[in-house]
């Protein structure tokens, strides 16, 4: 995650004779094959998201139904935005779901995979099982822990009546339980893949750090956070990159599993840029706000770079 | 070099799965081109297996004109709305545009995107044709009604049998309460209920609105707290299947009706045609009837909700001419005739079209039913205008707190009053 890698040996850059104008030609058509190879998904790339992307910062700026002409109304839609009490629940909504969703998956991912990182027979079994709800269909997934979470007839309600709690929470149908129950099912689909991603970093750790850690008298918990968490820095950091990317961005689920309701309490800013958009039409509007949750994501993971990178210095 | 062929390959094969792909997901199911020299018609429709009256049109209007090859686009019934907004951002030239609801309708015309049809309009019997009013943007129209659905009751005549009591004629809201009451039964998996109100807000605030006047589009809600108290009051006495779990199983009003676990089910004429089909294929075993919508008091002109369905022309249509000529058919005659023989109410409503209706086997052919289905007065479902949209989201926000009971139905109505009222009319 540093830049020392992409720097090269100044070497390379000097010489003119004419064996390295031979090594400049092959390289240059190296090249030219390199992005061959990479052109057609490019292409794609280029016509079915950078360019969107752009044309949605412009129409951000402008009022547009998507049938009409557009038409520029400056800093308008940033005023609705910002006046509208339906957006500050749904940054809100947004950014209450990320504080849940995010540090449970990472530790839940991490114990998971520290548990399922031995030799055991039948391991195989346990690690495809943890991992199955996140090659699942989340309509599926949805559904399920929909009936899960029913107020009176569900077995989580159920559960928790027979172990004496007298009023259980009333989950989806509750504006308070609502959040929650969508952060319990997206942390039980999503943390299988992260484990996954937590296996492959312990796997890369040496064991021989551990035996090291273990003459020189370390316990478990010494080895855990001398040893274990120095080591997979770099795929903790990957993983709350990609985590909390993903947590703002949430819009399956919410959608199929509460579709924002009760009320407000679960609407999320993708949501509402939808509903604006595809729904009502305001496509200006709705890039406006999609324009913001970019902001957003960009200014948090550019604030998990630093800090990274002071850690590793 | 048999490497680069292969890679040619493997690079062609890609992009021809990958514009098959995009073709396919919206492109006309029957393929380009008219057949045999046959104008093309496209239409886009929803749910073309699940909604039989598409075939019903089509076939019937292709019979009477040998030249026209109808080609259905078929889309998600779910994603309808959101689907054909984005077909015609795209400039698409789609001839004829399914209206599914009024309030699609309106966003479409206020827009432009739908040609200028009262022409059409104006050649059908317009005295007898229901909801038209519906289609009216400043004295013009920009579709022709060919269904129409209204609001009844259906009940499950062997439940109320069983309970000894009378089958549901012209109830008040009181009476039905109390109907309901005398019909629930049961514990846990042989629960029987003795009502059913699907999640949908307008089963509350379409019929109060409807019944008593008010505006849903007004700013003041005040005329939903009655209609509130009967199914929130059913819902605490288990008399109804509570809306937390209705809404969170999404339940179906069908299940409901057809494995007998509701006696009772406010819904919207589109299901007699289901239900006759699923009593014929076996599925539903019981005898069943069709009554009036109950009412807010004795002896009251029976009056419920509905809204039309239509048909539209699209403004980039290709075969214009050729389109309006079907809409003026569907709206007609023609089509009443070809969706009445399969229990599809049509808009226009004659004695012939109603005799026709009640000619389709299956269908419950006692006095009470044949009442149920002549309402003296239909209101539209929800006035249209500009800000319907709005307020329709805001209304079903509130809906749901009510229903799960975390807002008392004092504090939904002045929040729905507060912010329909600041956020939309202000």
């Amino acid at each position: 995650m540093t830049t020392q890698t992409l720097k090269r040996p100044k070497a390379s850059r000097t010489g003119t004779s004419p064996r390295s104008q031979g090594n400049r030609k092959q390289a240059r058509r190296t090249t030219l094959i390199g992005w061959t190879f990479i052109l057609p998904n490019f292409l794609g790339f280029l016509a079915f998201t950078l360019i969107p992307v752009f044309a949605a910062f412009a129409l951000a700026f402008m009022e547009w139904n998507s049938f009409s002409t557009p038409e520029w109304i400056g800093l308008r839609n940033f005023q609705e935005m910002f006046g509208s009490e339906t957006f500050w629940i749904a940054l809100m909504n947004t950014v209450g779901y990320t504080i849940g969703h995010v540090p449970l998956t990472l530790g839940l991912a991490l114990l998971l995979a520290m548990l399922l990182n031995r030799k055991l027979k039948g391991i195989g079994f346990f690690r495809v099982a943890i991992f199955f709800p996140y090659i699942t269909s989340l309509v599926a997934v949805a559904v399920v822990w929909n009936m899960l979470f029913n107020p009176t007839t569900g077995p989580i309600n159920q559960l928790l009546e027979a172990i004496g709690i007298a009023n259980p929470p009333g989950w989806t149908s509750s504006s308070d339980w609502a959040m929650p129950a969508v952060i319990i099912t997206s942390v039980w689909r999503d943390m299988g893949y992260y484990m996954i991603l937590f296996l492959a970093g312990l796997q890369a750790i040496p064991n021989e750090l551990y035996e090291a850690a273990e003459v020189d008298g370390a316990n478990a918990w010494q080895r855990f956070w001398n040893v274990t968490v120095p080591g997979l820095r770099p795929t903790t950091f990957f993983v709350l990159v990609m985590l909390t990317v993903s947590s703002f961005k949430v819009f399956d689920l919410i959608v199929v599993m509460t579709d924002g309701g009760p009320g407000r309490s679960t609407t999320v800013l993708s949501q509402l840029i939808y509903q604006e958009g595809i729904t009502e039409g305001n496509f200006g509007y709705s890039s406006a706000i999609s324009l913001v949750l970019f902001l957003i994501v960009l200014t948090v993971t550019v604030v998990q770079f630093k800090l990274q990178q002071r850690k590793e210095r | 070099m048999k490497r680069n062929v292969l890679a040619a390959a493997a690079v062609a094969a890609t992009a021809v799965l990958a514009l098959t792909g995009c073709g396919g997901a919206a492109g006309p199911a029957e393929g380009g081109g008219g057949e045999d020299g046959k104008t093309p018609l496209t239409v886009s429709v929803w749910n073309y297996e699940g909604t039989p009256e598409f075939k019903a049109l089509f076939d019937a209007y292709e019979e009477e004109n040998p030249d026209i090859d109808i080609q259905h686009i078929d889309i998600l019934a779910d994603d309808y709305a959101e689907k054909v907004t984005t077909m015609l951002a795209g400039g698409d030239t789609t001839d004829v545009l399914t209206m599914k609801s009024p309030m699609e309708y309106a966003r479409y015309a206020s827009r432009g995107q739908l040609q200028d049809v009262s022409d059409v309009v104006g050649q059908l019997d317009t005295e007898n044709t229901a909801n038209l009013d519906a289609y009216e943007v400043d004295g013009k129209y920009f579709a022709a009604p060919y269904r129409q659905d209204f609001w009844l009751l259906y009940y499950n005549k062997d439940l109320f049998d069983a309970a000894g009591v009378e089958y549901p004629e012209n109830l008040t809201w009181d009476e039905y309460a109390e109907a309901a009451k005398s019909l629930a039964s049961g514990e846990g998996g042989n629960k029987v209920y003795g009502a059913y109100h699907h999640y949908w807000r307008s089963v509350v605030q379409a019929i109060a609105s409807a019944q008593t006047g008010g505006d849903l589009i007004g700013g003041e809600y005040d005329f939903l707290a009655d209609q509130y108290q009967t199914v929130v009051d059913l819902q605490k006495e288990g008399a109804a299947l509570d809306w937390a779990t209705a809404m969170s199983q999404q339940t179906g009003y069908r299940t409901m009706f057809e494995t007998q676990q509701a006696a009772m089910v406010p819904m919207g004429t589109w299901y007699i045609a289901p239900l006759v089909a699923a009593q014929e294929a076996g599925e539903v075993d019981f005898n069943w009837g069709l009554a009036p919508m109950p009412q807010i008091s004795d002896g009251e002109d029976i009056t419920t909700f509905g809204s039309p369905t239509g048909f539209a022309v699209n403004k980039n249509a290709e075969h214009s001419e050729e389109a309006k000529a079907f809409l003026a058919w569907a709206a007609g005659d023609g089509g009443a005739a070809a969706i009445a023989e399969i229990g599809v109410v049509p808009a226009l409503q004659t004695d012939t079209v109603t005799e026709a209706y009640f000619q389709l086997e299956g269908l419950p052919a006692d006095d009470l039913s044949k009442e149920a289905f002549t309402p003296e007065e239909t209101k539209l479902e929800m006035p249209i205008s500009d800000v319907t949209s709005d307020i329709d989201a805001i209304l079903a926000e509130e809906h749901e707190l009510i229903m799960v009971g975390e807002k008392t139905i004092e504090q939904g109505i002045a929040d729905m009053t507060k912010r329909v009222q600041g956020e939309v009319l202000n």
